[in-house]
């Protein structure tokens, strides 16, 4: 009969259940620990080797200081995709973040069919964003719908503006007659605009059988999107016109996901702030500005940074056009790096780790800035 | 104990029958090629290499097979002979990775520019598998509607310049005489036609080049009055897109035009002329488009690999490769072949482009060390000025200073 002693063997399983659990913890989190490890940590301390050295993909790396820095910093070509990507970030953060805000607020009421338009409106963000671009290039081709669109609106000119001005004096004078009988009405009163919508239409059908108001001719509106014309401040080139397309892209496809995270927000917002801003009067806008964005700042942070991040290394939209615009209009730091990467034979691969080092520190303080100064205070 | 010995013995016998046999791997393009090399393998390679044990695969490089190329070449994974495109050259030979053919291929059978075109630094780096030049590819009913008289290798630059005004003028609003891509890919055949050199012996660019200059300003003029066009004025991305659609007289483009056009409009006639003359210097100017087959320096089955590299350029290979209208062969001595006497369009055009490779200023078609950015300049100037957003002078300064700009970096 062998003798066991319980209070000995307690702590010992106690040991090896909780190391168990860690092994098991470890082994669930192994693949994941491991491709970090791998494709991020062990590719950035390469990159940051190679950037100090004469790496050319096929000669063996040897050190020369930071000389491949003063290169990419001396390249014309860097200091466009610097500006570039800066210009890009600011420009698509702001835009993105103030159309998502308004876009969550909007959603955030409950009316009719609210869950369709939610999903609709995120639509943009589940599509493929090479998708979109091949999208956005089609519209902004010089035959292209956006093209087409100006070029009617050219040509339909006279009748659109002749069926505004009809509808805006009609409309004044019914408002005036029903005043000067004394009866309440507003100038934007919906009876009597669609009154004015009707007389309007007839005035203009009646107008363009007489032939006195036509269609013009006019000759295809012709701009190219997609060329090197650019927006100058000062003679200083600042932003470029394909890049201003791809903000509007970029924008229309980022607004969805950031508007969920607003979305979220806001109805973690105690209703009983928007009663108190209405017993004191306050008008919408007013709640908007003092109750819903002081509230919202944690998440403002979060979609600021994310936004920052993501339009800092945009490079997608960049590749697909590729060639279909002129390289300085278009290229950020990411496609900076992807180029002298993958050049046709032995490559600067110094240089574009020197790039990509430099473009992880303005990230880096970007967002590190950002957390020291706009952050508010519950967000810690 | 028995089973060890037997499991020695057969992996002695598996080791032994591999070494026996060499397998050269082949590198190349994609899309059609796979076939038309498997082909050539099978027909031609297979044979005359069955008593040496050398089997020979070919691997196509899907997408874009310079990047493939390099990433392969590399990782130490390229094949053991491999397409070198003529414009990339200074890259690979760059890397180190191929292998130079002096005193290893005999290269006097090919036609000098396309070795040229190979050359850097007095060393071979590959043999042309193939090439092609521009011509003027012509719609004849569109001539024969105008009354103008065709486009014929005699012409001048004003020649071509008078033929296409008139027909312009004859055939009206709704059609154009020639397409004009704003790239240095066709313009720069005249650019050679005057005389100038893409780089001076410092390496540098000239563009300020009075002979520059003429030949920017005639390219150019030629859109005056809608005579000229680009292919995205009618809605196409290429010159040859523009003569299917019918409404566009000429188009400089090279042998790749027939197969696109007996495609896509069978029904239209057309012919093929030399590209015009210049005035002054009465030669014709013209670009090398060509695909060497290179041998990896890396290879361990150098002598297999040049067996098979000789083999690839033989002039059995060369006649089968001609005779079924897959490319321009590069051995001087298949010009007297007998394919180039046909008078259908497609030979015509086939006899032109080989004919271009030796007449006039013919140069290869490369951007020099720098790559494919040397030309942005260049394609800018010309696509300011072809849409009229330019003058001439202002965009051939724009373009001078920025190609110092590039040059210098």
């Amino acid at each position: 009969m062998t003798v066991t002693n319980p209070t000995a063997k307690r702590p010992k399983a106690a040991r090896s259940k909780q190391s168990q659990t860690t092994t098991t913890a470890m082994l669930f989190l192994a693949p994941f620990l491991i491709t970090t490890l791998i494709f991020f940590f062990y590719a950035f301390g390469r990159a940051i080797y190679y950037s100090f050295t004469d790496f050319n993909l096929f000669n063996t790396p040897k050190l020369i200081g930071i000389e491949p820095y003063r290169d990419v910093l001396a390249d014309p070509s860097f200091r466009r995709a610097l500006a570039n990507s800066l210009i890009f970030a600011i420009v698509t953060t702001t835009l993105q973040t103030i159309f998502s805000l308004l876009m969550a607020v909007a959603l955030n009421n409950k009316i009719r069919g609210i869950a369709f338009f939610r999903s609709a409106w995120y639509m943009p963000s589940i599509t493929s964003s090479v998708v979109i671009t091949l999208i956005f290039l089609w519209l902004f081709q010089r035959r292209g719908i956006a093209n087409y669109l100006i070029t009617q609106w050219q040509a339909y000119q006279p009748i659109v503006l002749t069926l505004l001005g009809v509808l805006i004096v009609v409309q004044i004078a019914q408002v005036l007659w029903e005043r000067s009988r004394k009866l309440p009405a507003g100038w934007l009163d919906p009876a009597l605009a669609a009154v004015s919508a009707l007389i309007a239409i007839i005035v203009v059908l009646i107008l363009n059988t007489t032939g006195l108001v036509s269609v013009r001719e006019v000759a295809p509106y012709d701009y190219q999107y997609f060329a090197d014309k650019w927006i100058s401040i000062g003679g200083v080139r600042v932003l470029s016109i394909p890049l201003l397309v791809i903000i509007i892209q970029n924008t229309f496809t980022t607004v969805p996901t950031l508007m969920l995270f607003f979305l979220a927000g806001l109805q973690s917002i105690p209703g009983s702030l928007y009663e108190a801003a209405d017993i004191d009067g306050a008008t919408p806008f007013q709640k908007l500005m003092n109750v819903t964005v002081p509230m919202l700042r944690p998440v403002t942070f979060y979609v600021v940074t994310v936004g920052l991040i993501g339009t800092m290394q945009m490079f997608d939209q960049v590749a697909v056009i590729g060639s279909a615009a002129p390289q300085d209009t278009l290229i950020t730091l990411a496609f900076y790096v992807y180029t002298n990467t993958f050049k046709n034979g032995a490559a600067p691969v110094n240089m574009a780790s020197a790039a990509a080092i430099v473009l992880a520190l303005i990230i880096l303080s970007m967002v590190f800035v950002q957390r020291k100064f706009f952050v508010a205070p519950e967000a810690n | 104990m028995k089973i060890q010995n037997a499991l020695l013995l057969s992996l002695a016998v598996l080791a032994s029958s591999a070494a026996a046999q060499t397998t050269i791997k082949i590198n190349g393009y994609g899309g059609t090629d796979p076939a038309v090399v498997g082909d050539l393998i099978n027909k031609f390679v297979k044979p005359a290499l069955a008593k040496d044990k050398i089997t020979v695969v070919y691997e196509p490089l899907q997408g874009d097979y310079n990047k493939s190329l390099t990433t392969l070449l590399a990782a130490g994974n390229a094949g053991d002979v491999f397409y070198l495109p003529a414009e990339t050259l200074s890259g690979f030979v760059a890397t180190g990775k191929v292998l130079p053919l002096n005193g290893v291929v005999n290269t006097s059978p090919y036609i000098k520019s396309l070795n040229t075109a190979f050359t850097q630094n007095g060393r071979v780096y590959g043999i042309a598998k193939d090439f092609n030049t521009l011509t003027l590819v012509y719609n004849k009913d569109l001539f024969d509607e105008a009354k103008v008289a065709y486009p014929d290798n005699n012409d001048t630059w004003t020649d071509l310049q008078t033929k296409l005004t008139t027909l312009k003028k004859n055939l009206g609003n709704e059609y154009y005489g020639i397409c004009l891509q704003p790239n240095f890919d066709r313009f720069g055949a005249f650019a050679y036609a005057t005389g100038w050199n893409q780089f001076d012996s410092k390496g540098k660019t000239n563009l300020a080049d009075p002979r520059f200059a003429e030949a920017f300003n005639f390219y150019t003029g030629l859109a005056k009055n809608k005579v000229g066009i680009t292919p995205s004025e009618v809605s196409e991305g290429w010159t040859g897109g523009c003569l299917k659609t019918g409404k566009v007289a000429v188009a400089i483009e090279g042998g790749w035009v027939v197969n696109f056009l007996r495609d896509n409009a069978p029904n239209l006639k057309f012919g093929t002329a030399l590209m015009p003359k210049n005035n002054k210097t009465a030669k014709r100017g013209n670009f090398l488009y060509t695909v060497g087959w290179a041998i990896n320096s890396g290879t361990k089955n150098k002598s297999a690999a040049t067996k098979v590299l000789n083999i690839l350029t033989s002039p059995a290979v060369q006649q089968y490769v001609l005779e079924q209208g897959l490319a321009i062969p590069s051995r001087i001595a298949l010009g007297e072949n007998a394919y180039f006497k046909k008078t259908d369009a497609g030979a015509v055009n086939s006899r032109l482009v080989f004919q271009g490779a030796s007449d006039g200023n013919v140069k290869a078609f490369n951007f020099g060390p720098q790559g494919p950015d040397w030309s942005k300049p260049i394609n800018d100037a010309l696509a300011a000025v072809l849409s009229g957003q330019k003058s001439s002078a202002d965009a051939l300064k724009k373009a001078q200073q920025d190609m110092n700009t590039f040059q210098n970096r």
